[in-house]
């Protein structure tokens, strides 16, 4: 991965978290099929599974190792658990920024792992490295004894990361997104139309597709790709701050069907989310905007959601 | 005890469980009050499974910008496959392609669109029409974003339907009934709490993708592991053509991403280190949209002639490259109908393709084999006495099992299909067998035949999960004092190692002398050091170490039987291109290789047996592009 001439290195500060070894917690969890069953439309606004304490031991680890700028900080931490630390946990999958597994904070900032280049996130340490705004405590790193640049390996510098805010974190970078999905799934997040599904016979099918234009396409095709990573959520103050509030990504994915010629409910759906931890919670700050992996511009949706919600 | 466990979460198991659930036979089933009880397994929450990473479409004759027919597309799938493929399967397959696409349409899918609002489609490689003529626009699309739309649409119906899942548990054993006859359920390990369950089940469907992570430069995500595959020859049982692995032309040098073959298909061509487009010389009349097989080897084959160029990010490098010249595309057009493409280029080779050349190689894709099924889905042996007998209640659908339909080598736009169609056609077989027999007829309780029939699926399940349980302890116990250390010693390391031998012995091209070192490194060193292999944390939950040490005994004994096929099959076809039996041959190999592992500790050959391809209506002829 790292090529011979000119090796330089990086230093990663990742905030790891060990659960305590399990008793028998009582958590529910929709994932799982021998945990309580809770409703099927999820744990109300979901704040509250946001604020339980995780009960584990923190720590933040360093690891030092050669990079280059074009490396992610997804191969950054392949490389450590391939040879320095193949305990340390994270979440990953295509490695393209495509499947959303990977989202956490970097340098306090949610982003997919496999998306941030060192180019663009590593920092040169500084002397005063506060702690990051995102209020996550770093119990270890008092003192930045970050190694100095030396002639033999130059440091491109630090990355700090943590799980994504807003969410429990249950090992190291591994947070527990079901609240966002079960907010996602308590909004009905499917084409509601004739529900008819074609046939074949002899050759021929019965049924054709609905119909639509590409201007038609166009008011939601972007919307259809939120890959429900949750870096919108653990940016939005109000979202990750824990006030009752169903999450952009949930308000995105209902603005999609919404907006979408085929579905024949959007009435029930604004409906759905004219509440006071709907669209009303909402404080248009636009976070949510910044990071969008997918480019969606969150924020704008927000608000054109929020419009049409009103102008109903 | 549940009526069926899926166990896989892409566009294959989640089709099975809508096929099963929205089946007439369950219908009437839950009219009568009786509920289904249908579990969905995945190692990974469902929108993350690799179907969404598919870019390019879904073929099916549609005939919505030009004139198509079935047959034409049945015929393509034919030749593509090399003659290799069992043309009843693929008559379904092409017969059954516009139901399956306008379906997905009608419960979500964001197609995109011609001007009067159907389903748009463009050309992709092998697709022609008139058996074999001009290229004919068949894949349907949406953007480059098709298995992302796909992968949503179907997880959203599952949530309409109410589907349970089991998310981020891996399966660690299918288990069989004590005869081997049926399935009982399986054995899973719950990430979060760090538990091995018994999952019993009168049925089981395996989905669980393909195993590019059996070779270092791959397009598939890192959960790719053959997981089902390997667990079916941990079962005792056979897989069908496992040595036919697609490499796709163009991923994106050394990183392996994708860059899908729309790319070409609006007007990129392929160029050699002179800058000759180099792909007319070896298809004429196709050049660049050929099969993917035969764009491959063309791209080794300049390599090997010394045409490649090096990574312009290490061009001290080898020059196992070629360039992707996609400069001749209208940069607006580009964006608006490669967008990720666009965007993965800029992002990971930092330039600009319109202006740019983009350098590109061969990246492991797709398993053409896997576990041999019928055109319903259920698994089956292969006997000697030359007939199949099928595994009562295991079922097989998408990437991870064999029907076959892709035979040598897979066209574009046949995977989602084959998933989506055939994953459909297992839900609803399975159906037929729930339907007569459910786990929640209130009438049955009481029946002694049926509560000893379970009973004993319970205890298969039971002692295999008191197995895994003591598996899982000695893994956690920690690494003996004296254990290797090093790159044997780490999982992580041990797939890196094994990612690069596989592909020193296999990709694209292999002979005898490249099967024997691979089977012998693999037999002294990654073998024994996969066995080997503790984590260095004893914490359960969320062990990631704990299954990736299940991944790579699982990609081992994959390995295992790709080489052993590889070894067996003498002849080049499709995918396939032995260097020291260049021609193919009918004669001897028109026939699909059943593989089956010998038993743990027994002596290490693999036992290969022979089934005919099912030849309907398209005798075999040379394959030209």
């Amino acid at each position: 991965m790292t090529s011979s001439t000119n090796v330089t290195t990086v230093t990663l500060k990742v905030s790891r978290f060990a659960p305590r070894p399990e008793r028998e917690r009582d958590r529910a969890r929709t994932g799982s099929p021998f945990a309580r069953r809770s409703s099927p439309f999820g744990s109300g606004s979901g704040s509250g599974a946001a604020r339980r304490r995780p009960r584990g031991r923190q720590w933040v680890q360093e690891y030092t190792i050669p990079a280059r700028p074009e490396d992610t900080v997804l191969d950054c931490l392949m490389t450590i658990k391939r040879t320095v630390d193949p305990t340390l946990a994270f979440r990953y999958s295509c490695g393209h920024g495509m499947c959303g597994s990977d989202a956490v904070a970097i340098n306090g900032t949610p982003n997919l792992l496999c998306t941030a280049t060192l180019r663009d996130w590593a920092k040169r340490p500084t002397t005063s490295d506060a702690t990051d705004d995102e209020g996550f405590r770093h119990t270890g790193d008092v003192a930045d004894d970050a190694p100095a640049d030396d002639a033999d390996s130059p440091s491109l510098g630090v990355v700090e990361l943590a799980p994504l805010p807003g969410f429990p974190v249950q090992r190291d970078l591994i947070a527990d997104i079901d609240p966002m999905l079960d907010q996602i799934r308590r909004l009905k997040p499917y084409l509601q139309a004739s529900g008819t599904l074609a046939t074949t016979s002899e050759g021929k099918v019965d049924v054709f597709e609905y119909l639509q234009h590409p201007d038609e396409l166009a008011r939601y095709e972007q919307l259809s790709n939120c890959i429900a990573c949750g870096v919108c959520e653990g940016s939005c103050p109000v979202f990750a701050g824990g006030d009752a509030f169903i999450g952009p990504a949930a308000l995105i994915w209902a603005s999609r069907f919404v907006n979408d010629s085929r579905d024949t409910q959007a009435m029930a759906r604004m409906d759905a989310i004219d509440t006071p931890d709907g669209v009303a919670a909402c404080q248009s700050v636009r976070a949510c905007t910044r990071q969008c992996p997918r480019g969606i511009d969150v924020g704008e949706e927000m608000w054109q959601i929020v419009a049409k919600v009103r102008e109903r | 005890m549940y009526d069926a466990v899926i166990v896989g979460a892409g566009a294959a198991g989640l089709s099975a469980a809508l096929g099963l659930l929205r089946s007439p036979e369950i219908t009437r089933m839950k009219e009568d009050g009786v509920e289904p009880r249908i579990l969905v397994i995945s190692k990974l929450q469902p929108l993350r499974s690799h179907t969404g990473s598919a870019e390019g479409g879904i073929a099916a004759s549609l005939g919505n910008i030009e004139s198509d027919d079935w047959h034409w597309h049945y015929y393509d799938t034919v030749k593509g496959g090399d003659w290799l493929v069992d043309q009843d399967a693929a008559q379904l397959l092409a017969q059954y392609a516009p139901e399956t696409v306008i379906n997905l349409e009608r419960q979500g899918v964001a197609f995109s669109r011609t001007d009067d609002g159907h389903i748009a489609q463009r050309r992709f490689g092998g697709h022609t029409r008139d058996f074999g003529g001009e290229p004919v626009r068949r894949a349907a699309y949406a953007a480059d974003r098709i298995g992302h739309q796909i992968l949503h649409t179907l997880w959203q119906q599952c949530v309409a339907e109410g589907v349970e899942f089991a998310e981020e548990w891996y399966v660690t054993d299918l288990v069989l009934s004590r005869d081997g006859s049926g399935a009982a359920g399986v054995v899973a390990f719950d990430t979060h709490a760090g538990a091995v369950h018994a999952v019993h089940a009168r049925n089981v469907l395996l989905a669980t993708g393909g195993a590019g992570r059996l070779f270092h430069t791959t397009s598939n995500s890192w959960d790719l592991t053959g997981d089902g595959m390997a667990l079916a020859l941990a079962a005792g049982l056979q897989l069908e053509d496992i040595e036919f692995v697609q490499f796709h032309p163009t991923g994106l040098a050394h990183t392996g991403i994708l860059l899908s073959e729309a790319a070409r298909a609006e007007g990129g061509v392929l160029r050699n280190a002179d800058g000759e487009a180099f792909m007319e010389r070896y298809a004429p009349g196709h050049a660049d949209l050929a099969a993917r097989d035969v764009v491959s080897r063309s791209i080794m084959a300049e390599i090997d002639a010394g045409r490649g160029v090096a990574d312009p990010k290490d061009p001290d490098g080898p020059r196992d490259c070629v360039w992707l010249d996609m400069t001749g595309i209208d940069p607006d057009h580009m964006r608006a109908v490669l967008p990720q493409v666009v965007e993965t280029i800029e992002k990971y080779a930092n330039i600009d393709p319109s202006r740019d050349l983009v350098p590109i190689k061969p990246t492991a894709h797709y398993t053409m084999g896997g576990i041999p099924v019928t055109v319903d889905g259920e698994a089956y042996r292969w006997e000697d006495s030359g007939r199949r007998t099928v595994v009562d209640g295991l079922f097989a659908a998408g990437e991870c099992s064999c029907v076959s339909v892709h035979g040598a080598n897979r066209l574009g736009g046949n995977s989602l299909l084959d998933a989506c169609l055939f994953g459909t056609r297992a839900g609803r077989s399975m159906a037929g067998r729930i339907a007569g027999n459910p786990v929640g007829d209130p009438t049955a309780a009481d029946d002694p035949d049926r509560t000893a029939a379970d009973e004993a699926l319970a205890v298969a399940g039971d002692d295999a999960a008191r197995a895994r349980r003591e598996d899982l302890d000695a893994l956690l116990a920690g690494p003996d004092d004296d254990a290797s250390d090093g790159a044997a010693a780490n999982p992580y390391g041990l797939m890196a190692l094994l990612g690069s031998t596989m592909e020193r012995a296999l990709a694209v091209r292999c002979s005898e002398t490249t099967i024997a070192e691979a089977e012998e490194r693999l037999d002294d060193v990654i073998g024994p050091a996969a066995a080997a292999l503790r984590a260095h944390d004893k914490t359960a939950a969320f062990n990631q170490e704990v299954t990736a040490i299940w991944e790579v005994r699982h990609l081992v004994a994959l390995a295992d039987a790709m080489l052993a096929a590889s070894a067996g099959r003498r002849e080049s076809r499709g995918s396939l291109q032995r260097l020291d039996h260049p021609e193919r041959d009918d004669e001897r190999f028109l026939a699909h290789s059943m593989t089956r592992l010998a038993p743990a500790d027994g002596p290490a050959a693999a036992e290969l047996l022979w089934q005919p391809v099912h030849i309907v209506d398209i005798p075999p002829r040379a394959r030209e592009y």
